[in-house]
């Protein structure tokens, strides 16, 4: 009996170990995991960025849209002035590395968002603020690998998980990339190990000359009805961006 | 024997070695003073208790929409709360009922912004005695805002400062506004004191895009004892739909641990004291039956029934205990009394130091006021007198063994 049992272990892992490089070369390469990292922080932003985004939340309650411009330049700098509603217009975000000023046209103060504010929502949206400081640090706080092969839709699973004695909020960050090397889905894991948020990318066309989603849906695990979507109306790359841009004086002047 | 008569021979019995018992009667009612005046500072201290946690903050129940106190989301809030104020106000079992909101914001008097907690009451209600604002004498009107002391001293804010409010609107927009700080307060909250902006419901409402709505209704009930059934009477009303009513007990299970502590120390004391006055009333009961032993030998050979005997001694001890207890409830009533008039300070008896102690987040103050229940007097009454029945077992049961024969020779 056990004999019978030896040959029949021994003939399925024989198919088994045929099989393995069979699968393996039906499938694309996986790709460097540095080089796609720096791919993808890379491609909404690249050296600088000017870009007109609609962003609508959706709450249990009511769903509101804003529409604002973004300037971007290298990791640390970034400027969002909102447009629409004209309730809120001129209303404006200033990131200069860790630090985050808001404007406030209405009341014409500028304020430095605290420390203790950072996981706080931005302008009502489901992002926080440190999602507009940490945007850049994924590479440098999290340690990256290709974790296994998505068949639907097709690409990999890139498994991100903080580094030792890094502060944050994330543990992890799963991230789904397709063969074309475009972000599909994007999961946040908190410090409990809990899935905290899903980010969906989709409806892939041609911005600013760069083929990338246009449409972001941002998810939050815990909060039925919530979500908050981005859509890039239109997009600028690589382009000449004043200095003044990124500073206190501007941001003042951002209407 | 007739009843009366062996009083009358237990209580002149009593008074043959006056000295002895003048002793076992101090020892006695000094011990009783003791408990009362032990009794008489926990009670204090148990009522004080109860009142400094559900007066300021918390209330004897708060009313809520049923996911806010899980998630404190801005958007968990009661619908039609005048409605409900006045529901709850008509209540005959409720004293008053007022409404809160509570918002997140950052605050700022130049660039640098701080995280604040934005409180929106009922002022007036606030301000009675024993409240968060007791003692409120500022009237906020038109954007004007009372701000914790501590969180103003971080602030670097000065009475009469402007400071601009950010925050969440209800319908998502962002709320903004400048507003003038009209005044700083201290409160028994160490919250409130921290991180706290307080402003007028309206003004609250209007800011954060809240129509009629607010997070929380604060309860008061006539008898605070009765709060968890008022609690659970509520939950039931349909009037209040799906809102939540829980009691300060539910809300805030570490006081009631605390306060119950406190209501049961008064036990240790309690044994600790009459292990004393047994072993003083055994002791001055053993002497006595040992000095009579020769007395007790003619009675029983006279043919007196050791049960007499047994009951003589019984007697002279209770007698001991009730004279001993009396004079100590007393002198122990006399002292709580003077006491509750002018009021004790703890702090100059522990050799000065602060004048309040901040724990649980709560600001405590070390002035006491004790002050006794007639439960408190009558329980250390019946101890006393329990104690000297069962101290006086031994001896009377030496005395009831005794045989005439040798006991006449001793």
């Amino acid at each position: 009996m056990t004999g019978m049992l030896r040959v029949w272990a021994s003939f399925v892992v024989t198919i088994a170990m045929l099989a393995m490089p069979m699968r393996a070369a039906a499938q694309p390469r996986p790709p460097d995991v540095d080089a796609l990292l720096a791919r993808l922080d890379d491609l909404y932003r690249s050296t600088s960025s000017i870009a007109r985004i609609e962003i609508q939340v959706t709450s249990a309650r009511s769903t509101r849209s804003l529409r604002l411009k973004a300037w971007t330049r290298g990791e640390d700098e970034s400027l969002i002035v909102i447009e629409a509603p004209p309730r809120e217009e001129g209303t404006a975000t200033l990131r200069v590395g860790a630090n985050l000023w808001n404007y406030l046209p209405r009341i014409s103060r500028t304020i430095r968002v605290p420390p203790s504010m950072m996981l706080g929502s931005w302008m009502g949206t489901d992002f926080t603020n440190d999602d507009l400081v940490k945007e850049s640090s994924l590479r440098k706080d999290f340690e990256a690998r290709i974790d296994r092969r998505s068949d639907t839709p097709p690409g990999w699973w890139v498994r991100l998980d903080v580094k030792p004695g890094v502060v944050g909020r994330w543990a992890r960050i799963d991230t789904l990339v397709s063969d074309d090397l475009l972000p599909i889905e994007e999961r946040h894991f908190d410090r409990k190990g809990r899935l905290a948020r899903t980010m969906v990318f989709d409806d892939i066309r041609m911005l600013g000359g760069r083929r990338l989603p246009a449409h972001l849906t941002l998810t939050p695990a815990d909060t039925e009805g919530q979500r908050t979507e981005m859509r890039y109306l239109d997009a600028q790359f690589d382009v000449p961006i004043p200095d003044d841009t990124f500073s206190l004086s501007r941001l003042e002047r951002s209407k | 024997m007739p009843g009366f008569m062996m009083s009358r021979i237990a209580w002149r019995n009593l008074w043959r070695n006056r000295r002895r018992t003048g002793l076992a009667l101090t020892a006695i009612g000094l011990s009783v003073a003791l408990v009362l005046i032990y009794d008489g500072m926990l009670r204090w201290e148990s009522d004080w208790l109860l009142a400094t946690t559900t007066g300021p903050m918390l209330g004897h129940a708060q009313v809520h929409a049923p996911e806010w106190r899980r998630t404190r989301a801005m958007d968990q809030t009661l619908r039609e709360v005048p409605r409900l104020v006045d529901a709850l106000r008509r209540d005959p079992e409720i004293a008053s009922a007022t409404p809160r909101v509570y918002a997140p914001a950052l605050a700022a008097l130049g660039q640098e912004g701080f995280a604040v907690l934005v409180l929106g009451v009922d002022l007036a209600e606030e301000s009675r005695p024993t409240r968060l604002l007791a003692g409120n004498t500022t009237r906020l009107t038109g954007r004007r805002v009372l701000m914790g002391r501590l969180l103003a001293a971080q602030m670097g804010v000065q009475p009469g400062a402007v400071i601009a409010l950010v925050g969440q609107g209800l319908d998502g927009s962002l709320a903004n506004d400048l507003f003038t700080v009209a005044a700083l307060i201290e409160t028994p909250v160490d919250l409130v004191n921290r991180q706290t902006i307080v402003m007028p419901l309206d003004e609250a409402q209007s800011l954060f895009v809240m129509s009629d709505e607010a997070h929380e209704i604060v309860i008061y009930a006539r008898d605070p004892a009765r709060a968890a059934a008022l609690a659970a009477r509520l939950n039931g009303r349909p009037d209040l739909g799906r809102a939540e009513v829980l009691d300060w007990q539910a809300l805030a299970p570490a006081m009631v641990d605390l306060i119950r502590l406190v209501e049961v120390a008064w036990v240790f004391v309690l044994v600790l004291v009459l292990i004393a006055a047994a072993s003083g009333v055994a002791n001055t009961m053993l002497m006595a039956t040992f000095e009579r032993t020769h007395e007790f030998g003619m009675l029983l050979a006279l043919g007196t029934a050791p049960s007499h005997i047994v009951r003589m001694i019984v007697l002279e001890s209770l007698a001991l205990g009730v004279i001993g207890a009396l004079l100590g409830t007393a002198l122990g009533g006399a002292l709580v009394a003077w006491a509750h008039h002018t009021g004790i300070d703890y702090a100059a008896l522990t050799g000065g130091g602060p004048s309040q102690l901040s724990v649980f987040g709560m600001n405590w103050s070390l002035r006491i006021y004790p002050r006794l229940a007639l439960i408190d007097i009558a329980r250390v009454v019946i101890a006393v007198m329990v104690t000297s029945i069962v101290a006086s077992a031994w001896p009377a049961a030496r005395a009831a063994r005794l045989q005439p024969a040798r006991a006449l020779r001793d």
